[in-house]
């Protein structure tokens, strides 16, 4: 391999670890929002 | 809006960063791959960083047990790992250009990968099911234990030798201007990136807290 090759390979890992963690955040945030409108949805039953 | 700043500034330094590397910075006489060195060394240095806010917040932890502190060290501790588990790679990769192996078992790389292996168990620890408090207070007890590697790692080199220079910048190491430009503008573009990161899981992990308490409230 070229010495471009590893410094691109290099490069891409960290964008991609990085973009990893990002997903890794949103899907969390998603999570919380999801029970958020479930404990809602539970709170209107009771209510109702 | 801290947090947007922070973001904004980081996208903003990361492409400036990115210019630098790819057109601004010399190629150094060991060739092109040397520039693995400008994302190898800010992963390194804010996963210590990471490392040290986890001990600074445990220590404080221990004192007032409020739970924003335990809430700053699960954050910092999973930056720690994803910076430190990119700065292995990154160097591995250039380990095998520079030294034709992806792995050496010299003294700066095992102390660094025992400090990777230290602060994945205590994330495993805090994704265990145990009472919110007791789980507090033993991951601060390991926090602070965890971070008797992270001084070793640093000064690896210097204690014992290794293949891989020391932590620790040298007057006359051979770099020119332009490589120190790009050494702290890669430094600053990840400390953006690493605050903002940091701000909005500790924002998630007290979102989180909030949230159980208000099942467990129900659940009674």
């Amino acid at each position: 391999m070229s010495a471009t090759t590893y410094l691109f390979i290099a490069n891409a890992a960290v964008w991609l670890g990085v973009a990893g963690y990002l997903i890794f955040m949103a899907s969390k945030s998603a999570g919380l929002e999801r029970r958020v409108q479930q404990l809602e949805l539970l709170g209107e039953d009771n209510d109702g | 809006m801290k947090i947007k700043v922070l973001a904004a500034l980081a996208a903003i330094a990361l492409l400036v960063q990115q210019y630098m590397i790819w057109f601004y910075v010399p190629v150094a006489q060991s060739g092109l791959v040397q520039k693995i060195f400008y994302m190898h060394l800010p992963c390194s240095w804010w996963s210590l960083v990471s490392f040290f806010v986890v001990f600074v917040a445990s220590v404080i932890y221990l004192f007032n047990r409020k739970p924003v502190f335990d809430r700053v060290a699960g954050a910092a501790a999973e930056l720690g790992v994803v910076f430190a588990t990119l700065a292995l790679v990154t160097g591995s990769t250039w380990a095998r250009a520079e030294w034709g192996h992806w792995w050496l078992w010299d003294p700066k790389l095992t102390t660094a990968l025992i400090m990777w292996y230290v602060y994945a168990g205590y994330l495993v620890l805090r994704s265990t099911p145990m009472g919110r408090d007791r789980k507090a207070l033993v991951c601060a007890v390991l926090g602070i234990v965890a971070f008797l590697d992270v001084p070793l790692v640093f000064f690896a080199a210097n204690l014992w030798g290794s293949a891989h220079p020391d932590g620790v910048a040298r007057q006359g190491s051979g770099m020119e201007i332009r490589m120190w430009h790009t050494v702290f503008a890669g430094l600053t573009a990840f400390g953006f990136m690493w605050g903002a990161m940091l701000l909005v899981r500790v924002k998630q992990l007290a979102h989180q807290a909030r949230l159980e308490a208000l099942l467990v409230w129900d659940e009674d």
